[in-house]
């Protein structure tokens, strides 16, 4: 029965983390998916970072295997990050590298720390969604593999974090990111009258963020197609409001979000790719935009500017020439807060 | 006993009910009655839509949740057996490559491969209509899900629980989840779901009750879904990170004990998710996707430890380089003494984050803010300031948590159905939702004031300019 809240805290955490519960002093990255951090005590804690299957999908199988490392290694306990990393914490410092290859055994890649790429976050996509434009586990999957070698080791000016969310509701966090995937549907939802008679109609109505839905007589609704501008919402209460068209179907890449506070602050990413079609299994043209973007940051930012800062310090305009980003219409705002990203003086990069 | 139930119109499965009694005396479980008479349902046992769902009153002796479940129809969806013999290229394809796959992981379980195949084969999803629907006893934490490929799998209903703080577990805490996910689910876990969120894919709607009470039971509360309180995500904190502000796991406890029945009885217009960060270095993402963001801050200057600069710097340490990359300037060292300007310093953290010289200054609380989200009308939205200076109190935030329940409570009693937080703000505008909420203003609110003189004044206002006249 629910109602029980959280677990008291000696559940689950390990006797280090509540020895030490709020007296640490000091943290170091000893290498790439290491890390140690000193209590005021002076008592050492050492943690192993590895990544994690896509989509933070893990069989029992696997779970159970990790479990086995975890009672070995750790006693017995484990964690994950907000980014869906595994971290096993309170390592024997002699026993890492002994772990590192066991993480390994089991296909897990030891790294994500300090100036590296990250735990990749997406949502689940065609694996379990009715609105997902593109599969975000799949076009993580293709972009983890491209940047393997950035996970374990330390390349970048600052961290890399990459979000994928498969469509525009974001469950995937695309805009959050440095560099972000959105899956976008570019049709108007087709209305499936006999269905839309069973839902309550006047939410559809009233979900719709532009006004473009319009109630027809008997018991439906109409789409005016200039005004749809395909943000999922209609699709969310009524199952006769059907989104999502193989053909047409496809994806944006937005650059530059960041949560903290240093640099420039929290920002959300921008759309630098208005579309690229859907081309699983492993989308070549995304990883190959990916790693376009990646490669003039690392050459251009200084040490711990991440993508959206070293963005800002040069400009947009600046950006889009060094990355070789083709112009479009669709990256002009024109939605309600359009006058934010709009330019209003001469102070160009040429 | 008097129960009034809800129950779908087509086919007569209870979808929540209550003691008559308790129904007149809990305004809580009254808020959530009314909130669910005036909305449309999804049936946990027909898979339909409901326009309104049907109000009944009956005399029973016992709970029936489990005679009710009985007559719920076979389950939606059939264990896949002897399925992994159909060819999968697509999903072989995403096996390859050195990163860990999910292909992999989904094919040691029971998933249905060709639902996955199918949606790469013909780049879309297979998957049909889904929602948040409840179990007379389990308002919140289950999502049903049905094919559009009802030939591969009828469907599948997924269970959600609230990881355990810090997204520390026990291996037998893991292992018992690990053995849930087998018994009553396909064998696969989603760790986390972006919220933090355990979900565990694929349970029978027989199997959903005992698959709740098997994750409560091993101390996993389930939750999270619909238009209630969210699971509350914090960062790692006291457990493991110096820089940490606030008590930001004491936090989450706290708002699970306060809140738990706002977070399992869906009752508000849209969902509201919570999100604690101990530090301005906000790991949880809070002033992006936060509903309701509550981050720790410091208000004093930050301090420099000159002993341990010193050490610092002659270990190599680039000073020159944090002092240079400082957002607004505020660092000055000669070669022997680092100042930081305070008026110019915006408590950024990012030379706490490169100096371990440097640490968080004192008087330190948290910012609340509201109304982050990253779809809905307007867009993404980061979250609007309302209180930049919060004294947060362990051990139960009092302070803290009173002024988030008067926002949600305005956010409850003004906003529209499905609207989030973030869209009623910004439709009332921050002058006048601060207005409600009853917190005076501030400068730190705004980045700039406005260019405009388009603001109110009330009667009493021009009649006291009058008096003064």
């Amino acid at each position: 029965m629910p109602g029980v809240g959280l677990p008291p805290l000696e559940q689950n955490l390990p006797p280090i983390v509540l020895r030490n519960y709020a007296k640490w002093v000091d943290h170091e990255e000893v290498r790439p998916g290491v890390l140690k951090h000193v209590a005021e005590s002076g008592e050492e804690c050492y943690t192993v970072r590895a990544g994690m299957p896509t989509n933070a999908r893990v069989s029992t199988v696997l779970a159970r295997r990790i479990a086995d490392l975890a009672d070995d290694f750790a006693g017995g306990h484990l964690r994950f990050t907000r980014r869906h990393s595994l971290e096993l914490v309170g390592v024997d410092p002699a026993r890492i590298d002994e772990l590192i290859e066991r993480l390994r055994g089991l296909g897990l890649p030891v790294g994500g720390t300090g100036r590296t790429f990250r735990n990749t976050v997406s949502c689940t996509g065609w694996i379990h969604c009715q609105f997902a434009a593109t599969d975000a586990p799949a076009v993580a999957k293709a972009i983890s593999d491209e940047l393997y070698e950035d996970f374990l080791t330390e390349r970048y000016p600052a961290k890399l974090k990459i979000s994928i969310s498969g469509c525009v509701n974001q469950c995937g966090e695309g805009s959050t990111a440095d560099i972000g995937i959105v899956g976008i549907h570019r049709d108007l939802p087709r209305v499936i009258d006999e269905e839309v008679a069973r839902c309550e109609i006047p939410l559809i109505v009233s979900v719709c963020p532009t006004g473009a839905i319009r109630p027809k007589p008997p018991k439906s609704v109409q789409v005016d197609p200039e005004r749809c501008i395909h943000c999922v919402a209609c699709a969310a209460p009524c199952q006769g409001m059907q989104i999502g068209d193989p053909e047409t179907d496809g994806l944006a890449v937005v650059v530059g979000g960041k949560a903290g506070n240093s640099g420039n602050g929290p920002a959300f990413a921008k759309f630098v790719i208005p579309y690229l079609p859907n081309t699983p299994p492993r989308w070549p043209e995304v990883t190959r935009a990916v790693r376009q973007i990646v490669e003039v940051w690392v050459q251009g930012a200084r040490r711990d500017e991440r993508i959206g800062d070293w963005i800002a310090r040069i400009g947009w305009d600046k950006f889009f020439q060094k990355a070789g980003l083709p112009m479009s219409d669709k990256l002009l705002d024109g939605y309600v807060l359009w006058p934010m990203s709009a330019r209003t003086g001469v102070r160009f990069h040429w | 006993m008097l129960m009034v139930q809800l129950a779908c119109p087509k086919c007569g499965f209870v979808i929540e009910q209550y003691g008559a009694e308790q129904l007149e005396t809990d305004a809580q479980k009254q808020k959530r009655y009314q909130y669910l008479r005036k909305k449309q349902s999804l049936c946990p046992s027909c898979l339909t839509q409901t326009a309104k769902l049907e109000e009944r009153r009956v005399e029973l002796e016992a709970p029936p949740q489990a005679e009710l479940m009985a007559e719920a129809e076979a389950p939606p969806e059939a264990r896949a057996e002897g399925e992994a013999a159909t060819p999968t290229p697509f999903c072989d394809e995403l096996e390859r490559g050195p990163w860990p796959s999910h292909v992999t992981e989904l094919k040691q379980t029971r998933y249905h491969m060709q639902m996955y195949e199918e949606g790469l084969r013909q780049k879309r999803t297979q998957w049909g209509f889904g929602g948040y629907t409840s179990i007379p006893g389990v308002a919140s934490g289950i999502l049903m899900r049905a094919s559009a490929r009802p030939d591969i799998a009828k469907g599948a209903n997924l269970v959600r629980a609230f990881c355990p703080s810090g997204t520390f577990y026990s291996t037998k805490t893991f292992r018992a989840l690990c053995d849930v996910a087998d018994r009553h689910g396909y064998g696969i876990l989603h760790l986390h779901a972006t919220t933090c969120d355990i979900e565990v894919l694929g349970v029978p709607k027989e199997e959903l009750r005992a698959t709740v009470d098997e994750l409560v039971a091993a101390g996993l509360d389930v939750g999270s879904t619909g238009d209630a309180y969210r699971n509350c995500q914090e960062c790692i904190g006291p457990l493991r990170c110096e820089m940490v502000l606030v008590d930001s796991v004491a936090m989450r406890q706290a708002y699970f004990t306060r809140f738990l029945d706002d977070v399992q009885y869906p009752r508000f217009p849209h969902k509201i998710k919570f999100k604690l960060s101990g530090c301005p270095n906000d790991c949880t993402r809070s002033q992006q996707k936060g509903d309701i963001a509550i981050v720790g801050v410091f208000r004093d200057p930050p301090r420099i430890d000159e002993a341990r600069l010193d050490g610092w710097v002659k270990n190599g340490g680039d000073l020159a380089h944090v002092v240079r990359m400082c957002p607004t300037r505020a660092m000055e060292w000669d070669g022997r003494r680092l100042t930081i300007d305070a008026d110019a310093c915006v408590r950024c953290m990012y030379c706490i984050n490169k100096c371990p010289a440097i640490r968080p200054g004192g008087d330190r609380g948290v910012a609340v803010l509201a109304g982050g989200k990253m779809r809905g009308k307007y867009g993404p939205l980061q979250p609007f300031l309302i209180a930049p200076l919060v004294p947060a109190i362990p051990p139960d935030f009092k302070e803290v948590f009173d002024l988030c329940a008067k926002i949600t409570d305005v956010y409850d009693e003004h906003a529209r159905r499905k609207e989030r937080l973030g869209d009623f703000i910004y439709r009332t505008g921050i002058d006048e939702f601060c207005r409600l909420v009853g917190v005076a203003p501030t400068p730190q609110q705004m980045v700039a004031p406005r260019i405009n003189p388009f603001y109110h004044w009330t009667p009493e206002e021009l009649q006291a300019s009058r008096k003064e006249a």
